[in-house]
């Protein structure tokens, strides 16, 4: 290595430095010592304090309050993430035209995503009030609903979930339609052009053309948005607090439980590795799903 | 590049800006539970009480926090970060977790040494709530021991003769029978209302002889799901089933009201919390209302055991380890479970004071004095001993629920209770 | 045919405009509501929908709740306006020097340490809030703006945005900056930053927004009122205080938006640029 290159290798290491030792205290060293935790039996209240090895990770594979969770998680990843990019993408699409102040919508239609979680979630408790919440007015308008039943969406089991999923699309839109937006820029005009000419209709260049030129970015929005739904937790702690009956106790929300609760700060480690571990595991199959549809288009 | 020279200004301008520092004023900071609604009546009281020891201790500025919720987990979040406040309330039903690990100070010591204070002022049995061996973890401020109502009118109506207290729970059925009307939608007065809220019936398993955990408070299974605890809740659920002399849950639902409180229900387990509803008692059509607080009497909870179980319910003040102004907050908690102090602040009725002086001064109608005798057999709250307590009063809810609502069998409901607490416990 | 086809286009455009407008409509309509709610007078009940115009505005609320006499809501404010301020200086700062190396600068064991902090982008909060927790624990440092702002020093995220943006900048005027004898950090702060206004913009922008209602942040590693955040602050103002004192909840929530929408608004012009920057491999 020359002096000049040696001076700029020391150089680079020096630019790089502050984020380097705050990525190796803040994300490296964590994560090890993360690992390391899960081995306990550790509550911080009571100091008490046990190595166990894997016990962690056995007692939670057979603990049925934390398969509710899973499943709750995996409830609410399944229907609101494709539900939202499905959303996102058509909204993306609208917004797309050359329309004369089409930007002051893209920038509303952003401004939920941008919300306080806290407040979002308290404008959320009032859209569904049993009386005179948002909702059940438009349904006694719709005559759905009269006077006298009313609907209590929150504390009700069977549709607590569903009104986090309604949340998760509505915070959702903003980046998603960005991404999509973006995704839309680069497929070329020339393949409208040409499919129209073939005597296309919308809805199979649709079809045919925007849908697998979207796959990256369709396969980015999942997988970021898989990742995030499977770690909610501000809307669990402000609306539902993990009811009623724990059918919104989603993953994140028992993981809090157990960490800063119960202060079982060993058994969330491990618990929170299993959700890493299940994360990764989806993002894979997500993966390997859509790059196999890549790649039968660009065969 | 301007956007972050502006960031820069506005840090260094907010650098500036620091709170006025009186380096002679000490801030004691005191955590307490509850909403901090601040124009109700008790609230004003609270802060007139905070005032007066600011005036007499000058360059002392109390501050009141009110954590809304969890509000256990918060305090021992602080211990663990080292940021306690320098006194906090305690709950006997919680205190637990802060009395078994060092979170409080043990202020034995303090009392030995400080002649103005004497311990023997208080109730000896409510006290007890907050003794581990030698050491004192707390000073009790009021307190209420579990008692069941019962409705003089609906009694008398009846021709029944008021129960005395020494009843078992063939006797306490037939007495509710005998008062309860089941005749037609209107006229319907039920004997007991029955309430699937744990620490308002966990009384009922002891009085049959069975418990919730072992004695060392370990252990749920083999005493939760006890035959005798199984032949309570057959007891309890043929009550609102089979004699009619209960509501079940959700014709209780239904009337959207408490039973008792409306006059529909002639016994009830409560503590003294509830005379404020009952002095304040929905009216009816013409007004009136619907119970008479004057017509009501307390008396012992039904008891198949020799003597008569109960438990009672307590807050009192401790001082967090780690309190940097200890002399200070000792005077606080003097100064609030003094004498002076209590005979104002109790005056909101909710509960007995836990000075024998002011509990005394204050028993000033039969109602009252009802409720002392009744003090000396209460039990300290399982969750004063057992970290953790609340999910076994979930679970054993859930339990009471199962059976009432979906017909489980106590025997089978009591020992799913059982292994979920057992699980939950193995977690520590 | 060309009156069909013109009458199709017009159609289509109402049709559009209708669609946007409805969905602006629904997805504006809690906010406008929580706006509108603010100005009734307080511990009013909630309003039904035809009284939801406030009769006489009070604007009072704001004052309500800043001024609370129980809970320092202006002090839960300057937290988290410290703390943002800090940590959007901080990081753009420390994020910038490592784009610019990895754009620009050529260092040994460069590819594999970009792919370390590609891959923390994938490892999720909630494995490493317990450890960081005991570290700050260890440091002395819970309960204070350390714990808040030293966290967020750097993000991988906006390491990856900058290095975009920088790649894209002409190597010829670093170059013949250099050729100038100017140093590296001259280079960076005179010439990348301000051809790659977009990319900070958005970062600094993204990274005020994430700080302002980070909400699990301040929750475990805050303990004393004082120490709050003005996110963790309206939580806890809605259980204390609010309650069902709904125009006093939504004042509050209105004052927490309020800094959130300023910056956003002004940011957002560089957003789909920023994005697009970022995403387009």
């Amino acid at each position: 290595m020359t002096r000049l290159q040696r001076r700029e290798s020391l150089l680079g290491w020096a630019f790089v430095g502050p984020a380097t030792a705050h990525l190796a205290l803040f994300a490296l060293f964590p994560i090890a010592y993360a690992a390391y935790v899960s081995t306990f039996k550790w509550n911080i209240a009571n100091g008490h304090h046990a190595f166990v090895g894997g016990g962690n990770y056995a007692f939670s594979l057979r603990e049925q309050a934390f398969w509710n969770a899973l499943w709750n998680s995996f409830r609410y990843t399944a229907v609101g993430v494709p539900l939202g990019m499905a959303l996102a993408l058509a909204v993306a699409l609208l917004v797309n035209q050359r329309l004369r102040g089409v930007t002051i919508f893209r920038t509303l239609y952003y401004i939920p995503a941008i919300s306080s979680g806290v407040a979002t979630a308290m404008l959320w408790i009032y859209v569904f009030l049993p009386t005179n919440g948002l909702v059940n007015v438009v349904l006694l308008w719709l005559h759905v609903n009269d006077k006298t039943h009313t609907t209590d969406f929150i504390n009700n089991a069977s549709t607590a979930m569903w009104v986090l999923v309604v949340m998760s699309v509505f915070t959702g839109l903003g980046p998603r339609m960005v991404l999509y937006l973006a995704g839309l820029v680069g497929i070329p005009g020339s393949l409208y052009e040409a499919a129209s000419l073939d005597g296309a209709s919308g809805w199979s260049s649709f079809k045919r053309i925007t849908l697998p030129m979207l796959l990256p970015t369709s396969l980015f929005v999942l997988v970021t948005s898989t990742i995030s739904a499977m770690q909610l937790f501000t809307p669990v702690y402000m609306i539902t607090k993990g009811g009623p009956d724990m059918t919104t106790d989603v993953v994140g929300y028992h993981i809090y439980t157990e960490a800063w609760v119960d202060f079982n700060v060993g058994l969330a480690s491990a618990k929170s590795f299993i959700l890493l571990v299940a994360i990764a595991g989806i993002s894979i199959v997500q993966f390997r799903l859509v790059r196999a549809n890549l790649a039968d288009y660009s065969a | 590049m301007s956007l972050r020279r502006w960031w820069c200004v506005l840090l260094l301008a907010l650098a500036g800006c620091q709170p006025s520092h009186n380096p002679n004023a000490i801030t004691l900071r005191i955590a307490t539970w509850g909403t901090g609604e601040d124009d109700s009546d008790y609230a004003k009281k609270c802060d007139a009480i905070d005032h007066e020891f600011e005036r007499e201790n000058p360059g002392v500025k109390i501050v009141r926090e009110t954590i809304p919720e969890q509000y256990v987990q918060a305090m021992v979040m602080a211990h663990v970060a080292g940021a306690s406040p320098d006194i906090m309330m305690l709950d006997a039903s919680s205190a637990a977790v802060f009395m078994n690990n060092g979170i409080v100070t043990d202020l034995a010591p303090i009392i030995a040494k400080d002649p103005e204070f004497r311990l023997d002022d208080y109730f000896p049995n409510v006290v007890d709530i907050a003794r581990r061996g030698s050491a004192v973890y707390a000073i009790p401020q009021d307190f209420t021991p579990m008692v069941m109502y019962y409705n003089k009118r609906l009694f008398d109506r009846a021709q029944v003769p008021y129960p005395d207290g020494s009843w078992n729970f063939e006797r306490f059925r037939q007495v509710a029978r005998a008062v309860t009307i089941n005749e037609g939608e209107k006229n319907e007065r039920f004997g007991y209302a029955f309430s699937n809220w744990m620490p308002g019936w966990v009384m009922w398993l002891w009085n049959n002889g069975g418990d919730v955990l072992t004695e060392d408070g370990t252990r749920a299974a083999g005493s939760l799901n006890s035959p005798q605890n199984a032949q309570t809740f057959r007891f309890l659920r043929d009550l609102i089933e089979v004699d009619h002399v209960s509501p079940s849950p959700s014709m209780t639902a239904a009337m959207g009201v408490d039973p008792f409180v409306s006059g529909r229900a002639a016994m009830t387990i409560s503590g003294h919390w509830s005379l404020i509803d009952y002095k304040n008692a929905p009216k009816d059509r013409n007004g009136q209302p619907k119970l008479d607080w004057r017509e009501l009497g307390v008396t012992a909870v039904p008891h198949n055991t020799p003597l008569a179980n109960t438990v009672m319910y307590e807050s009192g003040y401790a001082i967090p380890t780690g309190c940097r102004h200890l002399d200070l907050a000792w005077r606080y908690v003097k100064y609030m479970t003094s004498r002076r102090v209590q005979m104002d602040y109790n005056s909101s009725g909710i509960a007995i004071d836990a000075r024998k002086d002011v509990a005394q001064a204050r028993a000033v109608d039969p109602l009252e004095r009802a409720f002392l005798p009744l003090v000396a057999t209460a039990r300290a709250p399982r969750g004063s001993r057992v970290e953790g307590y609340d999910f076994v009063e979930t679970q054993g809810a859930s339990a009471m629920s199962s059976v009432l609502l979906n017909g489980a069998d106590p025997l089978a409901a009591l020992k799913t209770a059982a292994e979920r607490i057992d699980l939950e416990f193995a977690k520590r | 045919m060309k009156e069909f086809a013109h009458f199709r286009h017009i159609a289509k455009a109402v049709a559009s405009y209708a669609a946007m407008l409805l969905i602006a409509g629904f997805l504006m309509a809690p906010f406008v509501w929580m706006v509108l709610v603010a100005l009734h007078p307080p511990k009013s009940p909630i309003p039904a929908i035809d009284e939801l115009w406030p009769v006489k505005p009070d604007f009072g609320n704001f004052g309500r709740v800043l001024t609370n006499p129980h809970l320092p809501v202006a002090r839960f404010f300057l937290n988290s306006v410290v703390v943002a301020g800090a940590v959007v200086v901080g990081q753009l700062a420390v994020s910038a020097c490592a784009a610019y190396a990895f754009a620009r600068l050529r260092f040994a064991g460069r590819g594999i340490l970009f792919a370390a902090f590609l891959g923390s982008m994938m490892i999720g909060g909630a494995a490493t809030q317990i450890p960081v927790y005991l570290m700050l624990r260890s440091f002395g440092w819970l309960d204070t703006y350390a714990a808040l702002i030293v966290p967020g020093l750097s993000s991988a995220f906006s390491v990856f945005l900058l290095r975009q943006a920088f790649s894209t900048v002409p190597a010829e005027l670093g170059e013949a900056a250099r050729l100038d004898g100017a140093g590296e950090m001259r280079i960076l702060a005179g010439i990348f930053v301000p051809l790659s206004r977009a990319a900070v913009a958005t970062c600094a922008t993204f990274t005020f927004i994430g700080v302002w209602t980070d909400f699990f942040g301040p929750l475990i590693y805050t303990n004393s009122i004082s120490m709050r955040t003005v996110e963790v602050g309206l939580s806890i103002y809605k259980n204390a205080y609010g309650g069902t004192n709904w125009p006093l909840q939504m004042s509050a929530a209105v004052i927490v938006m309020a800094p959130l929408l300023l910056v956003f608004l002004i940011g957002q012009r560089y957003f789909v640029r920023g994005i697009t920057l970022g995403s387009i491999k």
